[in-house]
């Protein structure tokens, strides 16, 4: 390693892995590609693709660079003077809780802790909430009754160490694909190992799956009352435990014996088999190291609570928990999302794991904060939030490092609250998305590889994210603009903040002040941490108090928890199904989630040509039954329709589905797609404890658009005035690319206009090159100026398939000189090159009729691909997928 | 053989241009065959090869390259060639023909491949002498023999019209066409190709005047053309005028001496005339309501006949023939069916700054027409796929770019 790589914290998933970052050999030159840290132990050198195309993601030409105030470029100190001024104004008028913050999981645990401590004790509003509340409040909720504090119990090695591993709506294959890695690694070694996934899709995760359990969607909550009563009937209580270290046990049981009274009940509720059911609960009673690993699937639900509260409830009755390869293991989705919760960055949290209901803690933060004015109960909750704002209640909202307008259910409703507050403030590092393009004040934000501080992952491991590259145009850190504000709103003595390991130390001494291990957040220890110190800490495990600089690997293997009696709780849990079920008007449910290469509202990831190669639109499953009677093709356009909003989507005809439920992806955005978000369709229904929406059901209506033809646009200018009825951009290294849909007839004289507006040279027509066969609504055309192609267009009446590497790769080249190289622009290849198909290994660009070419020829392992093609051998996340090539595919046998 | 010999006996031809000369040059030479062969001509020259008049005209080839048979190996093997003496009448039933010389020809056999004549338009000074076709070598000799930049009239813009217009631009003259079609080459083209066909000889000199039609010709004192006047009385000078509005098949003989006569010459699949012993080919005859101007019907019609006359089962059928514009410089292919009917598939590419143009018409999955100009290496191919009559339905998509995307060589 040379001098000029460092180790920092990937800014993507909760896994939080380490990623070595070479600077650039000259300044503002392009930063090479980043490799997995080999000592992290989150990942051990490991890294996903969207991990190892950090590098690629850096260098964007949409920064916002500048402070905007009503889309004027304007001073850091006038942007401050606007926000405060008008905080101060909507304050005095209207009360503290005029104002709101709304956070991220994206933003390092020093921009939270200011941003808390300037709301909770400074304005004095617990109006503070961030987009964790999307992601893991009801996992939050769930550990907190029972066992007293939000203490994620286990570590990445119980995934590897457990004989059991239930993953319970989770795809980690795509949505924590090093955690997956390790999990499929584990299992490699010791095939004994079980792993069970519980989820209604079929997904990439079932690849290693000993069973999976297709369950009605939001029925998970069944699967674990009916555990608990089975666990008594094989007699693996650990009623030692039970007695010394747990109370409700009874009541829990009571209800699962009602809820879920045997076999065929539960497994009538869920959807799935008995035999299917019987097989887990045999696994889990004969299994003493199970580690039940959750996610969005379980959370993202309006019982989410009681969801995680069943699960947790299995661990307590049998002990496992507390112990190597055991626990419930909730997975977050973001790389922050736990610092967030550490701070006490959530409306329902005061500070540091205490909540306002906590005896004392209101005291004892106004003390440790001399906080002039202390809110004293809880804020909005986000889905509640943004109703405020339209109701007129909130009045200013300072949006940080999230996009709202595409990830909060109901997008209607977002942009009808944004349209209505008075001030909305958006930090950020992009300059165009959904939620910018809202703002009234937009703050120019640094970005990963710029910004510095902390973040804790979910195994409890707070890692550096250092700031290595310097801030580009007027981009400052969020914590500062946050101290700037505070200062200008007169509290100058608490935000004098200079460095976030300032920030850090008192955040570490808060969660130290006056604890006396009465909290389970505690990291006094770095309550005086100096600034080598912080520039060399390494990932370490909490809490980790004042004489365990080690930290703590696990929690609760003394058998004590966070209540008042020091007992974990069992909570009574009775199954709900979603609200919304399905309908004549709205027949189906729709699901939502994640695909492999993207991440969240796509704002980075997005940016990346590389990463839009395994998918590179948004897309409904839809099971072929479902297509066939609606008849929808594969590829084909669909508009689906729910009571909140409508969104276009192409058809991906699966059985990874069951019949009447589809899913689709939530990343793509207007900056992206003309007609694809999907939060559109979201209602905002929200689980009653915990506040997070249920973001993965709606009951919605298909439909087939007719009518259309499809085809995509190349150009070397972005097209302006698309007025397709579905468009979709793809970030391409080459010009601009587009998937585009129109009304069938389009002529290809209107194309041409349409191309030309971005023409080049204004003098001198272009040249171009017609293709039509019109019967089929098929037109091509080409535009060539000088030597050089501008731009290129294809249309027919159905989608088909055609590689565009080629193409794209035309758009720069100078000198198209043969007649036979012009008309290849209209065939999209030249003949006699290979056509790779549709890209599966990103990181080898490896494409399916290379690698079916070599099935055909003989291959009969994914090593061997490996070996013939590279596919597979770098992040391994398109591994499930290359087994899908193979001539025999072991269906999963329950 | 004998037995051809008793049957076929003397065979005389009457015609000796490309048909008729190619027929006594492939009899002579066909294996086991005995005939005596008689080969009668009008013209001077006996066995050249008509279509390369145009690239004589435009001094692409010299007169060497002009011979289609060697004329006088033919003659030492024994053909009887008569060459500038014309048949002047026949008598079926005396099996005897009469030429201007006053010569006597009897025949076992007769073939009648007497060619066509440029087409006169009935207007007013049509036969003056500076009014010509562009038919023989002597035409071309005429052509080759005006002095300095004399503006020349070509009525029509059909292959052989612009053939000529080209010749007589390159020889330094100042050539203007009318065409009564609205584009040039109205048969083999549509409009777009048709277009960048002009664009490329209005570059080289030629003005075209489409949707025209001459309406009369200005005559000197002495009887020659000197201006054409279009329909808007608008007068062109012109110092020769060339008529290229198409041919008629000479048919003045057979008429006279019986046989059945529609547009030209009837014949039946195996060549036959309506009198016996008495066969027709060439521009000169008819068959299936079809006459002829291209070569490759006419070869077929000539290895038919020749199984005909050795006895043999032979049968003539019309296949579609692909059409190039003999012009350097210009590459045009037509075939088959050009202009697409609405239940056809009509598959369309254009690069006019490459000048490259692809038109294909399929039908019921088969290819049955194209036109391509300005790269026509693929014309070959799609000629075969016409011919082989081979479905291409799975091909739709790629068919106009060509041989090279269908059908991919094999690494």
């Amino acid at each position: 390693m040379t001098a000029t790589t460092s180790k920092t914290t990937c800014p993507y998933c909760g896994v939080g892995c380490g990623v070595n970052f070479t600077l650039p050999s000259q300044v503002g030159g392009a930063v090479p590609p980043v490799s997995g840290d080999n000592s992290h132990p989150a990942n051990f050198g490991r890294l996903c693709v969207k991990g190892s195309s950090l590098a690629q993601t850096i260098q964007s030409n949409d920064r916002l660079l500048s402070p905007m105030v009503e889309g004027h470029a304007v001073s850091w100190s006038e942007a401050i003077d606007t926000i405060s001024s008008k905080i101060a104004d909507v304050v005095k008028t209207h009360g503290p809780d005029a104002f709101a913050f709304y956070l991220s999981g994206q933003i390092l645990t020093e921009d939270y802790y200011v941003a808390n401590k300037l709301a909770k004790g400074f304005i004095g509003t617990a109006n503070v909430d961030t987009n964790s509340r999307l992601c893991m409040a009801s996992a939050v909720v769930g550990y907190k009754r029972a066992f007293g504090s939000d203490t994620v119990p286990c570590n990445y090695e119980d995934l590897e160490l457990c004989d059991l591993l239930i993953m319970v709506g989770s795809n980690a294959a795509w949505t924590h694909p090093v955690l997956y890695q390790r999990i499929a690694a584990a299992k490699q070694r010791r095939p004994n190992m079980k792993v069970v996934v519980v989820d209604p899709r079929k997904t990439a995760t079932c690849d290693i799956a000993d069973l999976h359990l297709a369950i009605n969607p939001g029925t998970d909550a069944a699967i674990f009352s009916f555990l608990l009563q089975h666990s008594v009937q094989a007699g693996i209580l650990d009623s030692d435990f039970i007695a010394d270290h747990t109370n409700g046990f009874k009541e829990a049981l009571n209800q699962a014996n009602e809820s879920t009274p045997n076999l065929i009940s539960t497994a009538d509720f869920c959807g799935v088999s008995e035999q299917e059911v019987m097989i887990l609960a045999n696994w889990w009673s004969d299994t003493a190291k199970t580690v039940t690993f959750y996610s969005q699937g379980v959370n993202q639900s309006s019982s989410g609570v009681d969801k995680c509260n069943a699960i947790i409830n299995c661990h307590l009755a049998t002990g496992r928990i507390g112990k190597e390869g055991a626990g419930p293991f909730s997975i977050t989705g973001q790389p922050n999302a736990m610092g967030g919760r550490e701070v006490g960055g959530l409306a329902n949290q005061l500070a540091a794991h205490m909540d306002f209901a906590t005896p004392g803690a209101q005291d004892l933060v106004q003390r440790f904060w001399q906080a002039p004015n202390m809110a004293t109960e809880n804020g909005l909750k986000a889905v509640d939030l943004f109703q405020a704002i339209e109701e007129g209640k909130v009045k200013v909202v300072w949006i940080m490092s999230t996009n709202p307008m595409v990830s909060l259910p109901d997008t209607a409703q977002v942009r009808r609250a944004l349209e209505k507050c008075e001030l909305v403030i958006v930090s950020d590092c992009k300059a165009h998305t959904d939620t910018t393009a809202m703002a009234d004040v937009l703050l120019p934000a640094t970005g990963w590889s710029e910004k510095d501080g902390t973040v804790t992952n979910s195994e409890r491991r707070i890692s550096r994210q250092r700031g290595l590259l310097p801030a580009p145009g007027e981009a400052k850190h969020d914590w500062w603009a946050i101290c700037e504000v505070a200062k200008t709103l007169g509290f100058r003595d608490a935000f004098a903040f200079r460095t976030p390991c300032e920030i850090f130390a008192e955040h570490a001494a808060l969660s130290a002040f006056e604890n006396n291990g009465k909290r389970d957040f505690d990291i006094g220890h770095f309550s005086s941490i100096n600034k080598d110190e912080y520039e060399n800490l390494v990932p370490v495990q909490w809490p980790v108090p004042k004489g365990r600089p080690e930290g703590t690997k696990r929690m609760f293997e003394d058998g004590r928890f966070f209540t008042p009696d020091s007992r974990a709780r069992f909570i009574p849990v009775t199954p709900k199904k979603p609200v919304n079920a399905p309908t004549s008007e709205w027949p189906f449910v729709l699901n939502t989630g994640r695909v492999r290469d993207q991440w969240h509202t796509m704002t980075r990831t997005g940016d990346a040509a590389l990463l839009t190669k395994h998918t590179d639109q948004p897309y409904v499953e839809i099971h072929p039954k479902d297509a066939n009677q609606l008849g929808i093709e594969d590829k084909t356009l669909v508009r689906l329709t729910s009571p909140q909003g409508e969104a276009l989507l192409k058809a991906k005809v699966s059985r990874a589905v069951s019949p009447g439920n589809v899913f689709t992806p939530i990343h793509w955005t207007q900056q992206f797609a003309n007609a694809s978000v999907v939060s559109n369709l979201i209602p905002s229904l929200v689980d009653p404890l915990s506040g997070q929406p249920e973001s993965k059901h709606a009951r919605i209506k298909l439909e087939a658009v007719t009518n259309i033809s499809y085809g995509f646009i190349m150009s070397i200018n972005p097209i302006m005035d698309l007025d397709c009825i579905y468009w979709c951009r793809i970030p391409s290294d080459i010009g601009y690319y587009y998937e585009v849909a129109w009304s069938k007839g389009e002529s290809m004289s209107s194309l041409q206009s349409l191309l030309e507006k971005g023409k080049v040279s204004q003098e001198g027509a272009g040249e171009w090159l017609e293709y039509s066969h019109l019967k089929t609504q098929q037109i091509r055309l080409a535009h060539i100026e000088g030597k050089k192609l501008t731009s290129v267009v294809y249309l027919h009446n159905k989608p088909e398939p055609i590689s565009t590497d080629w193409l794209l790769s035309k758009l720069i080249d100078r000198s198209l000189v043969s007649e036979q190289e012009r008309m290849a622009l209209l065939v999209g290849l030249p003949a006699n090159i290979e056509d790779k198909g549709d890209i599966v290994c990103s990181c080898y660009q490896v494409g399916s009729k290379q690698i079916n070419k070599a099935v055909a020829a003989g291959a009969t392992s994914v090593e061997e691909l490996g070996m013939q093609l590279k596919c597979g051998t770098n992040c391994g996340s398109c591994l499930p997928e290359l087994k899908y090539f193979l001539p025999a595919i072991t269906e999963l046998s329950a | 053989m004998l037995n051809a010999m008793s049957q076929a006996g003397r065979i005389v031809i009457v015609g000796a241009g490309m048909a008729g000369s190619k027929l006594a040059n492939d009899l002579l030479h066909k294996q086991n065959a005995y005939y005596s062969i008689t080969l009668i001509g009008e013209e001077a020259q006996v066995g050249y090869n008509r279509i390369m008049l145009s690239s004589l005209l435009a001094k692409d080839i010299s007169d060497a390259e002009m011979p289609l048979v060697d004329t006088n190996k033919m003659r030492n093997e024994g053909v009887d060639i008569i060459a500038g003496d014309p048949v002047i009448s026949m008598n079926l039933e005396a099996k005897e023909l009469y030429l201007r010389s006053g010569q006597k020809v009897p025949y076992d056999q007769l073939v009648l491949a007497t060619g066509s004549r440029a087409k006169a338009l009935p207007i007013e000074g049509a036969s003056a002498v500076n009014v010509m076709g562009f038919r023989t070598w002597q035409d071309v000799d005429v052509m080759a023999g005006l002095e300095g930049r004399q503006p020349i009239c070509v009525i029509g813009g059909g292959l052989l019209g612009l053939e000529a217009a080209v010749g007589l631009v390159k020889r330094g003259h100042q050539v203007t066409v009318f065409h009564r079609s609205n584009w040039l080459l109205n048969r083999q083209l549509d409009e777009e190709s048709a277009q960048l066909l002009q664009n490329k000889l209005e570059q080289m000199g030629i003005v075209f005047r489409l949707g025209e039609s001459p309406k009369s010709f200005v005559q000197s004192q002495q009887g020659l053309v000197t201006h054409v006047v279009d329909q808007n009385d608008q007068q062109t000078p012109a110092s020769l005028v060339v008529m290229a509005a198409g041919i008629s098949p000479e048919t003045s003989l057979a008429k006279a001496a019986g046989l059945e006569v529609q547009q030209a010459i009837l014949v039946d699949s195996q060549m036959k005339t309506s009198h016996e012993n008495v066969f027709a080919l060439g521009e000169c005859c008819e068959f299936d309501q079809q006459t002829f101007g291209l070569v490759a019907p006419i070869w077929t019609q000539i290895n038919v006949l020749i199984e005909v006359l050795a006895g043999n089962d032979a049968n003539f059928s019309i296949e579609p023939t692909p059409t190039k514009l003999k012009v350097s410089g210009v590459n045009l292919f037509s075939v088959g069916k050009i202009q697409p009917s609405a239940e056809d598939d009509c598959l369309f590419f254009k690069d006019v700054a490459a000048n490259h143009y692809r038109k294909l018409v399929v039908k019921d999955g088969l290819l049955v027409g194209a036109i391509l100009y300005g790269n026509v290496a693929d014309g070959s191919w799609y000629f075969q796929l016409i011919q082989n009559k081979t479905n291409v339905s799975d091909m739709l998509d790629l068919l106009v770019f060509g041989e090279a995307y269908c059908c991919p060589q094999v690494a």
